[in-house]
């Protein structure tokens, strides 16, 4: 199934600075399409063909949509899209990426040859052991880790044993510094469970609503 | 007007075991729509479940188990949302 076929469109998962020319990632999409670039000015969406549908929040498929822009990600700074915009054809991206280029050229700017990385902090199930020093261990983690960080993102604590759940967004060159600081963390507060996870692309950092609000889409 | 005058008798520690009934069946139901039909809370609790799972703290068989019982409930509250199932009637007939 291509493109121009009835009912196809263009899934994108990122968007990345123009490599000059068409790029393939190989078959790695939905459905096993292959995963390309569009060039757009000094950018590029990275794309493969795929149904135009509302696509249901799905794990594997929210998975699969991580991974792929994770493999982009080894080779170049990426503007994560979020999960489910697929366009009709080449002609809606095109004045999608123009009325949005401003906002894409600022947000490059801040992602660009960086990543991020993600700290969760949780308790043990029996609170006692911490003896009130929750907040402590939570603001000791996130002042130490933000110095090596270019910026940095608190997200919710939807559990209660979570003492920390933040974001960072990290210079690739420095991100063996923020691992020993994390480990030198981990290991003063052997009380608490610690987990590290990344490098990933910068969800936390980059918000960009082109023309819709709406997710699944400018169709 | 007659709320105040129920929470009035409260404070002076009188009940009507009738209007009492009501009022308890009332917050009880109040309580469980809110436990039961909060999409937000249901989602961090899939987070959470998640989140143990990764941490080690549970195996994969408790985390499907109990993903899958909470991808349900979720499904129902998204459903519930849309029907818009906040606007009730009070059974006390105050509004």
């Amino acid at each position: 199934m291509s493109a121009g076929e009835p009912g196809m469109g263009r899934y994108v998962y990122c968007i990345i600075n123009s490599p000059g020319e068409r790029k393939s990632f190989g078959n790695i999409g939905f459905g096993g399409e292959e995963v390309y670039t569009m060039e757009y000015r000094d950018f590029a969406p990275v794309m493969s063909s795929a149904p135009v549908k509302k696509y249901e929040v799905n794990e594997e498929e929210v998975e699969l949509h991580k991974k792929i822009v994770g493999q982009v990600m080894k080779e170049h700074s990426v503007l994560p899209v979020a999960y489910g915009m697929v366009f009709k054809n080449k002609k809606l991206i095109q004045v999608t990426m123009s009325a949005g280029y401003k906002a894409i050229k600022k947000a490059m700017k801040v992602v660009d040859n960086r990543v991020e990385l993600g700290v969760k902090v949780i308790q043990p199930k029996d609170e006692s052991s911490l003896n009130g020093r929750v907040e402590q261990c939570r603001s000791d983690f996130l002042e130490t880790l933000k110095r090596k960080a270019f910026d940095s993102k608190e997200l919710k604590l939807f559990s209660d044993r979570l003492v920390l759940n933040a974001s960072f967004l990290v210079d690739r060159d420095k991100i063996d510094e923020f691992s020993d600081e994390v480990e030198q963390l981990g290991n003063k507060y052997e009380e608490l469970k610690t987990q590290y996870s990344g490098p990933w692309a910068p969800y936390n950092f980059v918000d960009i609503h082109i023309l819709s609000r709406r997710r699944g889409g400018f169709r | 007007m007659f709320i105040m005058d129920d929470i009035l008798l409260r404070q002076l520690g009188i009940s009507i075991p009738g209007i009492d009934t009501l009022w308890t069946i009332e917050q009880i139901k109040n309580f469980a729509h809110k436990e039961l039909y909060n999409p937000e809370k249901i989602k961090s609790k899939i987070k959470e479940n998640r989140m143990l799972f990764e941490f080690g703290e549970i195996t994969s068989e408790e985390y499907e188990r109990t993903n899958a019982e909470l991808m349900r409930k979720l499904k129902l509250a998204e459903q519930g949302e849309e029907m818009n199932l906040e606007v009730r009637t009070d059974i006390l007939g105050a509004r």
